[in-house]
């Protein structure tokens, strides 16, 4: 992990270019994702005439037909969740990569994936609660509890939570908590088949209230997260120096922390853990806009949601009548993708 | 939950088997005194043999019912939930029989060889190849049974009336006296249940049915040629819809996403048994919003589907007798 200067890597001139290149760049992502979205609502396993949708979503009001239902409340909620948790997911992984400067954090590695699935399988055994909609309030606990743990015992110590130690936590925590999870299921039956549906990550099943449940804490993670450019770009020039540039690192740090549990948090809750888009996207967003987090964190807020719906929409039209889980497709896609990332992008420059 | 039991411990295996799924001719008693020695054509097609009868057997939990039925008590039992709300348990004297497993997968195997069986008794599932208690998914633990005694089990497969008589075979080798009057009396309340479900059935041409089983994910339909109870219904007239592409390499099922939960339109819902509940279809009309597209399940209409536990005559002449008051009390036109 070399600690580049994200002022070093060109001349003023090339910096200002790049700058007026990524400005219009955001656009059009905005742009691909309304695109993205607009395939999302119109295709999928059920085959819908474009028009039927399209008059469905100019009334927006339920007629009853089977073309308004699903259109409306079936494919915009997933649509929407689907942009919610992937910019999550996308910026929940940066932010993740930026604080601890390592290149393969993201929300699996930092004990969110397996907090939340700990205590899911804690609701199924011990309070034999079953269905989606509860799943996602203790999914969005065990995250935040997994990576306040992984904080906790990073912090530990003189200097507190250094990337390294982060890591190893992080490695440490989830673990720990995978073992306890597989220890349950691996004497319960029930709790494993309930799980492994849960563990796959899908956007579907999961309508309207899965999504205003989610909604506000994704929205207002990512209205902070947007601040965090000028400080993780601090950070990235070691700790050091960005105390010396005025940073209260181990605040920064927290507040970062916080962020990401929130997102990631609120994301794994509503869909299970998806893979590769909180690694993958902002890998590519840092090798479109350079080193400046203050790039890098609206990019990866629009790649990602991005990727997460064209993989959605794949998984949808793929084998119809049935769906696969979004969370199939991409660990079937995420992994050769991630592969031409660590080929063709300088990896180790966060 | 146990309605994805039989999906999910086949999804596992999956592709691996897909497409070798053929149907062993189910077992035939073949005659032998009941001092031995002692054979039995398995399911699987393989002849078990032995010197002497069997006569300490370990039984998965409706395999038992059957055995008992004709009067074979087993040392031991193993079920796939508590023995006291199991359909094919619950009303039987287990005084005296070891409970072995609770819970589908989980089989205590220590305790099962303290009883020396001499013979295990469990289905033979064609489509996942292996024996009741002993499928892919189980505990791997549970998979020892199988080498404290040899396995037999009657093949599911295109007939609970085969079940049944698959398992009279086995009883009458084992020494069971077939011919007993309680015996008699349960083949006959099951004729006329089956009289008086194809009476019923006759009485509305325009019925049709589809076996569902809906999940937070998708919706399953299943398809009959893997559910022989289902198959049964067919053969005396009752129009049990089949799914136009059942899973490939699961084909208990077609799987529907929930866009798509409308594709086949019922007059009568037969639900997955083990999770039909009483206010089970009101509870996902509400969650999901293209259940209620059915307009079977709009109109209600929906009753408990026995599904993969039935072995006796006596339990599938009770539960023809529920499905026949479905089919009389159901509107034929709904669907339509």
């Amino acid at each position: 992990m070399s600690a580049t200067s994200p002022y070093a890597t060109g001349t003023p001139r090339r910096r200002a270019r790049r700058a007026v290149a990524l400005g219009p760049g955001l656009a059009v992502l905005c742009a691909v994702l309304v695109l993205v979205a607009f395939l999302s609502v119109t295709m999928g396993s059920r085959s819908l005439g474009l028009w039927d949708v399209l008059r469905a979503l100019g009334s927006l009001d339920d007629d009853g037909s089977i073309t308004s239902t699903v259109t409306l409340e079936m494919r915009v909620p997933r649509t929407l969740l689907g942009i919610l948790a992937g910019a999550a997911l996308g910026v929940a992984g940066a932010v993740l990569q930026g604080v601890t400067r390592n290149p393969l954090a993201d929300a699996g590695i930092m004990g969110i994936n397996s907090g939340a699935a700990a205590f899911v399988v804690f609701a199924i055994t011990v309070l034999g609660v079953r269905g989606a909609g509860v799943y996602v309030w203790f999914a969005f606990a065990g995250a935040a509890v997994a990576l306040v743990l992984v904080y906790a015992i990073a912090s530990m110590g003189r200097e507190g939570a250094t990337p390294v130690k982060l890591a190893l936590a992080g490695v440490a925590v989830t673990a720990g908590l995978a073992s306890v999870t597989s220890g349950i299921v691996m004497t319960n039956v029930d709790a494993l088949n309930e799980l492994r549906f849960w563990q796959v990550g899908s956007l579907a099943g999961r309508y309207t209230p899965i999504l205003t449940g989610v909604a506000p804490f994704i929205l207002v993670g990512l209205a902070v997260s947007m601040f965090f450019g000028r400080p993780l770009n601090g950070l990235a020039l070691g700790e050091d120096a960005a105390r010396g540039l005025g940073q209260h690192v181990p605040r920064t740090r927290a507040a970062a922390f916080a962020v990401v549990a929130v997102l990631a948090g609120a994301a794994t809750a509503a869909c299970g853990p998806i893979v590769f888009v909180g690694l993958v996207v902002p890998h590519v967003a840092r090798f479109v806009c350079g080193p400046d987090y203050r790039w890098i964190l609206p990019y990866s807020m629009l790649l990602a949601p991005i990727v997460l719906l064209l993989a959605d929409v794949l998984g949808r039209v793929a084998v119809a009548p049935d769906e696969l889980q979004v969370g199939v497709v991409l660990g079937v896609l995420g992994a050769p993708a991630f592969v031409a990332v660590v080929r063709y992008a300088r990896l180790s420059e966060v | 939950m146990r309605a994805w039991r039989p999906i999910l411990a086949l999804a596992a295996l999956s592709a691996l088997l897909a497409g070798c799924g053929d149907d062993p001719s189910t077992g035939d008693a073949a005659a032998a005194a009941p001092a031995g020695p002692w054979q039995f054509t398995d399911g699987s097609g393989q002849v078990v043999k032995a010197d002497k009868t069997p006569t300490r057997i370990i039984a998965h939990a409706g395999e038992a019912a059957a055995l008992m039925s004709f009067g074979i008590k087993p040392v031991g039992v193993y079920a796939d939930e508590a023995v006291k709300t199991d359909p094919n348990l619950k009303s039987l004297d287990l005084t005296g029989i070891e409970i072995l497993g609770e819970e589908w997968g989980k089989i205590d195997v220590e305790k099962a060889a303290a009883l020396r069986p001499d013979l295990i008794v469990g289905d033979w599932w064609p489509a996942e190849k292996a024996h009741s208690g002993m499928e892919e998914g189980v505990d791997e633990k549970s998979k020892k049974l199988a080498e404290l005694a040899p396995v037999v089990g009657v093949s599911q497969g295109k007939s609970i009336v085969a079940l049944a008589e698959g398992y009279e075979d086995l009883a009458a080798s084992l020494g069971a006296d077939v011919d007993k009057p309680e015996v008699a009396a349960n083949k006959k309340r099951f004729e006329q249940a089956v009289a008086t479900f194809k009476e019923a059935v006759a009485a509305k041409p325009g019925l049709t049915v589809a076996a569902m089983s809906p999940s937070d994910e998708k919706v399953y339909v299943a398809n009959p040629p893997y559910a022989p109870e289902l198959l049964d219904l067919q053969s005396w007239g009752l129009k049990v819809i089949d799914p136009a592409s059942p899973d490939p390499s699961f084909p208990y099922w077609e799987n529907l996403s929930w866009e798509n939960a409308d594709k086949y339109q019922p007059d009568l819902i037969l639900w997955d048994g083990r999770s039909f509940t009483a206010t089970a279809n009101a509870e996902w009309g509400k969650k999901q919003p293209t259940w209620f597209k059915i307009k079977a399940a709009k109109a209600g209409a929906a009753v408990s589907w026995p599904a993969f536990w039935l072995h006796t005559y006596g339990d599938f002449a009770t539960e023809l007798d529920k499905l026949t008051a479905a089919v009389k009390a159901a509107d034929p036109n709904v669907g339509d």
